[in-house]
């Protein structure tokens, strides 16, 4: 028998049993379903992070702080050297670097500079007859893509300028963006190191040369203020000096020469006992973490067919059962046992093929309404976070296919073995 | 011409054996029509099924064209029951799900033959027991005499040499047997087909050329007619 007109053979009786049918093939769907999705929640995840950190990072760009002491169990004992240059942070207590350390990352061959990251703490941000606002300040990068609302900056800041967020222009009474571009802010900054009796507190201005739009791709701390680096340093030498933590840094930012010789700086640095990210080691960690995400979801899917493979067994078995006759009366037609069976399997071939394409395509027709809630959700902009891809989904489908035909194996087994005289017996 | 020399057929094992036939020998010319009788459990069923290779006995040998069936592998049965044989059976077994044009078309589907002169052969075969109108039908809405007159069409549409035929009168009331009767028949007549019928009717195996008497397994009496 062709396989055409067994396929064609095999179509029509599932199709008489339309209820059985898709019932089994909705148990596939929903395991075709979640993997659907998690795929797309893979490649989507995936694809936003590469453009975030393509976009916020910089290949000449490396990220260095102290190696960590490793196999910490409990609290690290006391030291008189270890004082000094661990800070704690919100990560726990944690080795910094100092200034020697700047200065010996400087020197490294092929770095061009090192700037630690100052991240100043700073009172507020206000402006004349406005109320005051507290607001997080770091340093302007040019390799960091920026999209404005108003203004721009032609690769790099002057130090009396600063580039707002859209949040502060009407806080701080501006009618638009626009607007506000040229007109002066003041940040006000506490001495730390001051008595508490005598307080001193400074105001530095700044004049705004642009006002930075909300993107998708932005890191959160883009969300905060940008300054130079320069004055960064300045408004932290005013924050900080005197203080114990003063020039000790969790960590600081290294440009090489070349984005060719970012690995090899890296490699140096770790010798010296520093550890140095580049763009794509930190893109690495937030894929591995998307990575298993994506693997739970995909077990919970591949359970999902793991039940589905039992439901197909035992329909395929009551449908042998039901069909005994039929079954003989094809043996004794002359149909082969190889035929026999191969009708049964392309059943389970056809319930596994509805069930992947329901399941997926409803995945696909989900997604594509859910991509903009998402977006709007997590405030993405116009970045989609669900990625379908024909491929893979082409992929999954198939592969229920051969799932449901291996799960048909045992069944159509019984009915090639059949023998027709006792099939035929049965009235 | 089929010869069937010494078979003998057991069911069961050692102290549950059964012997069904035991150590039958006769020969059918080619064309000819053989009407087998016996009482209810008299082997009749079992000799048929030895006879067309569905079933194999432990003992003897069917020769059908100077070649032992119960020798050929698994594949060449299937093949031979395909393309030479057919069945008709008491109980119809037609797929009462499928349409009168899918229950015939299934032999020739089997037998590898290609859509096109498919369609020709079908029409045909449903034109001869006269349910050409019934095409587009599904079997289950037949009546009896309908559901045996497209086995009937089944069991030509791929022009057999050897029509074997269980009791195919059994089940229908006398004036519809009598249809069935003649499309046997007029079929066998008009294409030379060697015709097997196993009957309890001593009208129907009257007009048989060789009836074959069996009891309890064993042949008790073959009477051919004179020409
Ligand atoms: N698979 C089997 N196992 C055991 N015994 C069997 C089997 N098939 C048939 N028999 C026995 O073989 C004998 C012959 O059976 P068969 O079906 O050939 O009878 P029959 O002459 O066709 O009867 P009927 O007229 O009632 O159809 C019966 O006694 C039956 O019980
Ligand atoms: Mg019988």
């Amino acid at each position: 028998m062709k396989i055409r007109d067994i396929v064609i053979r095999s179509g029509r009786s599932l199709k008489q049993a339309k209820a059985r049918t898709i019932l089994t093939s909705l148990a596939i769907a929903v395991g075709a379903f979640t993997i659907t999705l998690s795929l797309a929640a893979g490649a989507g995840g995936r694809a936003y992070t590469d453009q975030i950190v393509k976009s916020n990072t910089d290949a000449k760009e490396l990220s260095v702080t102290k190696t960590q002491p490793k196999n910490q169990q409990g609290p690290q004992k006391y030291s008189p050297n270890l004082g000094s240059t661990a800070l704690s942070s919100e990560l726990g207590i944690q080795t910094v670097l100092t200034q020697d350390d700047i200065l010996k990352i400087s020197k490294v061959p092929n770095v061009d500079s090192v700037s630690p990251d100052y991240n100043p703490v700073i009172k507020y941000i206000t402006r004349v007859s406005q109320d005051k606002y507290i607001a997080s300040v770091s340093t302007f990068s040019p390799s960091v893509t920026l999209t404005y609302a108003a203004g721009s900056t032609n690769g790099d800041i002057a130090n009396n300028e600063i580039i707002l967020t859209e949040e502060y222009v009407g806080a701080l009474g501006f009618k638009n963006a626009q607007d506000s571009i040229g007109k002066m802010v003041e940040i006000a900054a506490d001495k730390l190191s001051a008595p508490v009796t005598a307080p001193e507190t400074k105001i530095f201005l700044f004049k705004i040369k642009a006002v930075s739009s909300k993107s998708g791709l932005a890191f959160r701390s883009q969300r905060s203020l940008l300054i130079s680096n320069t004055v960064a340093k300045t408004l932290y030498d005013y924050i900080n000096q005197d203080t114990h933590s003063y020039n000790y840094f969790l960590g600081a930012s290294v440009r090489v020469n070349s984005a060719e010789n970012a690995d090899s700086v890296k490699n140096t640095l770790t010798g010296m006992g520093y550890t140095a990210q580049t763009a794509s080691d930190i893109l690495g960690v937030v894929n591995t973490f998307i990575n298993v995400l994506q693997g739970i979801l995909l077990g919970f899917g591949a359970l999902a067919i793991l039940t589905s493979i039992f439901g197909i067994i035992n329909t395929q078995y009551i449908s042998v059962l039901e069909r005994t006759q039929q079954i003989g009366l094809m043996k004794a037609l002359g149909m082969r046992k190889r035929d026999v069976g191969r009708l049964f399997k392309i059943e389970a071939a056809w319930i596994g093929f509805l069930g992947g394409a329901i399941g997926s395509g409803l995945a696909y027709v989900v997604g594509t309404l859910a991509n903009p809630l998402i977006s709007k959700a997590l405030d993405l902009g116009d970045i989609r976070l669900l990625i379908f891809n024909p491929i893979s989904m082409v992929i999954v489908v198939v592969g229920l296919i051969l799932v449901s035909v291996a799960s048909g194996i045992l069944p159509a087994r019984k009915a090639s073995k059949l023998n027709p005289i006792d099939a035929l017996r049965t009235e | 011409m089929i010869e069937v020399k010494g078979v003998t057929k057991i069911y069961g094992k050692k102290d549950n054996e059964f012997k069904a036939l035991s150590d039958v020998s006769f020969t059918i010319p080619d064309g000819g029509s053989v009407a087998i009788l016996g009482k209810s459990g008299s082997g009749k069923s079992t000799l048929m099924h030895v006879m067309s290779g569905l079933d194999k006995p432990q003992i003897g040998q069917i020769i059908i064209d100077g070649k032992n069936i119960l020798k050929l592998k698994a594949k060449e049965i299937d093949k031979f029951r395909s393309r030479k044989m057919s069945f008709i059976f008491q109980s119809f077994f037609v797929q009462g799900n499928e349409s009168c044009y899918n229950n015939v078309s299934l032999p020739l589907e089997i037998a590898d033959v290609s859509p096109s002169r498919r369609r020709k052969r079908v029409e045909a075969a449903l034109r001869a027991v006269e349910l050409y109108d019934k095409k587009k039908a599904k079997a289950k809405e037949l009546s009896g005499g309908q559901k045996q007159r497209l086995a009937v069409a089944r069991a030509i549409v791929n022009s057999p040499q050897i029509l074997f035929a269980d009791e195919p009168t059994g089940n229908l009331d006398s004036i519809t047997g009598r249809v069935i009767e003649n499309l046997l028949f007029n079929y066998h007549k008009k294409f030379h087909v060697t015709l097997v019928l196993v009957t309890h009717d001593p009208e129907l195996s009257e007009r048989c050329d060789i009836q074959i008497h069996i009891k309890d397994g064993v042949i008790d009496e073959i009477k051919r007619k004179k020409v």
